[in-house]
């Protein structure tokens, strides 16, 4: 399914708001989106959100026999999926332009820059080496696919254990998880993405850019680069003419950036490893919050109302009439006005009537009363709901 | 500034007289629901054979026409018929045809031949009209069409050879879905509150300000750019929320269902008319208007409209 258009004044309002260096979201240029990595039950897995951007990674081995040309050295397969799930403009089984992009430059990023040492991945030479396979799925596109997937795919792999082997001779025995201990791979650095969005022909610049600020943009460029300064790859894409001068600001900002990821997913790596290590719970379902919304809602109750008139009458010639009547709204300013003063907070009182049955209508009347109070020549129609009177007048009249 | 905060609450359905003797009628299903066991039939569309057993594949009304089984989606994208009036949106420019997007599967085709030149005039198609495309319409202007036929895979193809079509100035689109905007004789109105209104079949609907003077040789490619009054812009925000409130209800949109619920929204403020409850209020005394009207005598134009809300008053 084709994605909706952006509508001409959209995307003047984003290129009029970027030349006065104002972002949808408040975000400053320089400003990424929050990250949040979180790991799951199995070694090897991982899901980054990057705002709303939400990308999940598996990372899994096996043994196979290695490739003719490089007998010693295990193989690496990157593989990025876009899903439907992520955008409506994602087709299954549609091998897209920018599907070819994210895996390129995944592959680039990581395979490439050597980040993984695939010498130690081999048993036995020549016969049996692990195939690492690294699968990144897109699960909600909100812009910068590109970076979620690389932070995606090396906290992975960073997180991924692979299981013990021993080697007599020409026998190879594979440890299970229980058995022994799976080990981790062998990671040098790790190599992280940057995107940066050019608009305006290469005026203005942005750091990662939200889904519509893509849609609008004239060219892209990614840097692709480790903590060590090192820059692993850089892809320009859109045609636009890039300065020297801005390509060298953008590795400076890379670099910044890049370190505080990395640290980011140290943390996140050292947490996980704490928790697995004390025994507690760890996983996808303990890190999601317990969103609980109190909500005040209540069943409509039917309520006896034969004597209400004059029991309600009763009472209001027992009770005092209050000292003040404000009997008009005082103008405060546009759009505001005020009608009495205001009582003593009430809310502590509520929980001593929680006992008597309550019902829909004294709900609404704890908020009427308050202005009941100060007008108390209301017409008849209202009467009927000062059923409550007793009780919330001596709370409310001191 | 003040903020408005609500607590979550239970909606209270929205029950009218008219609507459930209505939902007692209609055989709606979701997908997977059996139609009937029964092989004598034959399945039309939004259906499908399951072990010898006829499935709903949509989630709406099933429909039978002697032995045709088919259902009828609740929500779906436009399906054109011959002589629609749609909106659209320009997408592509190419060679001798315009791509416009007016929410339907397919884009529809707007083809060069199809479409008034400025200034009126009536000759073939060169090979400089044709480098020309672009100044008539760019990708991301907005159209007025109608439907002149169908491909066979489904895609429309539009014309705008009227006065009355063409490229589309200032105003307010709103998106609702295709299957409210009712079927009428004439999709273009001046609405008595001081702005017009385009129902494109295809869910798109188009306020505008009444243009003061028609100009004849306009062709439809004259925008003005002149700065709209505040009160016009105030009436076009309001049938706008209108609009969008009778849409969460999915009340058959026409001229005159607009009005009832502008001028039943008189009473509040322009932004309040989004709330839930008010929404809620609006479309009980739309439908009540409605009602009253359909009881007296359907009011074919909007001239009939004043004195339907007479009536409807007393």
């Amino acid at each position: 399914m084709r994605d909706t258009p952006l509508s001409n004044c959209e995307r003047l309002f984003l290129l009029k708001a970027i030349e006065e260096k104002k972002r949808l979201d408040g975000r400053q240029t320089y400003d990424y989106r929050n990250i949040k990595i979180t790991f799951g039950t199995d070694y090897g897995c991982c899901s980054v959100e990057l705002g709303k951007t939400r990308v999940f990674c598996q990372v899994s081995g096996e043994l196979v026999p290695p490739k003719d040309s490089r007998p010693t050295e295990g193989i690496m397969f990157f593989n990025l999926e876009l899903s439907p799930m992520a955008s409506p403009a994602f087709e299954p089984n549609r091998q897209s332009e920018l599907l070819v992009t994210l895996n390129r430059q995944l592959e680039r990023c990581l395979r490439n820059s050597k980040c993984i040492d695939t010498e130690s991945l081999c048993v036995v030479s020549g016969e049996k080496v692990w195939q690492i396979r690294v699968d990144v799925h897109v699960l909600n596109h909100d812009g910068n696919l590109m970076d979620a997937a690389s932070i995606a795919a090396i906290s992975a792999l960073s997180h991924f254990r692979r299981p013990d082997v021993a080697i007599q001779g020409r026998d190879v025995t594979v440890f299970s998880p229980e058995e022994r201990d799976p080990i981790p791979l062998s990671i040098y650095h790790m190599p992280i993405c940057v995107s940066f969005a050019f608009f305006l022909q290469g005026s203005y610049l942005l750091v990662d850019p939200c889904e519509r600020e893509e849609r609008v943009k004239d060219g892209l460029l990614v840097i692709a680069m480790n903590k060590h300064r090192e820059i692993c790859s850089i892809q320009s894409s859109g045609g636009i003419m890039l300065l020297k001068d801005q390509v060298l600001r953008c590795s400076k900002i890379a670099s910044v950036k890049v370190s505080e990821i990395t640290e980011l997913i140290n943390k996140a790596l050292e947490n996980d490893r704490k928790i697995r290590k004390e025994g507690g719970k760890f996983g996808f379902a303990e890190s999601m919050p317990k969103e609980r919304i109190t909500t005040l809602k209540r069943d409509e109750v039917p309520v006896e109302m034969t004597d209400v008139k004059e029991t309600a009458s009763d009472i209001v010639d027992r009770t005092e009439t209050t000292a003040e009547v404000v009997p008009s709204a005082v103008l405060v300013g546009m759009g505001t006005a005020q009608i009495g003063e205001g009582i003593v907070n009430s809310w502590a009182l509520e929980e001593d009537e929680e006992d008597e049955p309550q019902t829909e209508d004294r709900k609404t009347d704890e908020v009427m009363v308050i202005s009941d109070i100060n007008s108390l020549n209301l017409s008849s129609s209202l009467t009927h709901k000062s059923a409550t009177y007793p009780r919330n007048s001596l709370c409310n009249v001191f | 500034m003040a903020v408005e905060m609500r607590l979550p609450a239970v909606h209270k359905p929205i029950s009218l007289a008219a609507s459930q003797s209505n939902r007692d009628d209609k055989h709606l299903v979701v997908p997977g629901d059996v139609i009937t066991s029964d092989t004598g039939f034959m399945r039309g569309h939004g259906t499908y054979m399951d072990e010898d057993r006829l499935t709903a594949s949509v989630a709406g009304e099933v429909e039978r026409v002697n032995k045709l089984i088919c259902v009828r989606p609740l929500k779906t994208r436009y399906n054109g018929e011959v002589g629609d009036v749609v909106i659209g949106r320009i997408t592509e420019v190419q060679q001798k045809r315009w791509k416009v997007e007016t929410n339907s599967r397919l884009d529809s085709v707007l083809l060069l031949s199809s479409v008034n030149l400025p200034g009126g005039e009536l000759r073939r198609r060169s090979a400089q009209d044709e480098l020309a495309m672009r100044d008539y319409l760019q990708e991301g202007d907005l159209i007025s069409a109608e439907v002149q036929s169908i491909f066979s895979d489904g895609a429309l193809s539009l014309h705008t050879r009227s006065l009355k079509y063409g490229k589309l100035g200032q105003g307010v689109l709103v998106l609702v879905s295709p299957s409210i905007v009712k079927r009428q004789k004439t999709h273009f109105h001046n609405l008595p509150c001081g702005a017009s209104i385009i129902l494109g079949n295809n869910g798109y609907v188009w306020l505008y300000p009444t243009p003061g003077h028609q100009d004849e040789e306009a062709g439809g490619y004259y925008t003005s750019m002149e700065p709209v009054s505040l009160s016009d812009r105030e009436v076009i925000s309001r049938l706008r929320n209108c609009l969008l409130a009778l849409a969460a209800h999915k009340v058959l949109l026409y001229d005159t269902s607009v009005l009832y619920c502008y001028e039943a929204s008189l009473t509040h403020q322009i932004k309040d008319i989004l709330k839930p409850e008010i929404i809620g209020r609006a479309r009980c005394v739309t439908s009540r208007a409605q009602l009253a009207c359909a009881n007296m005598a359907v009011p074919a134009t909007t001239n009939d409209y004043k004195k339907s809300a007479e009536s409807y008053e007393t």
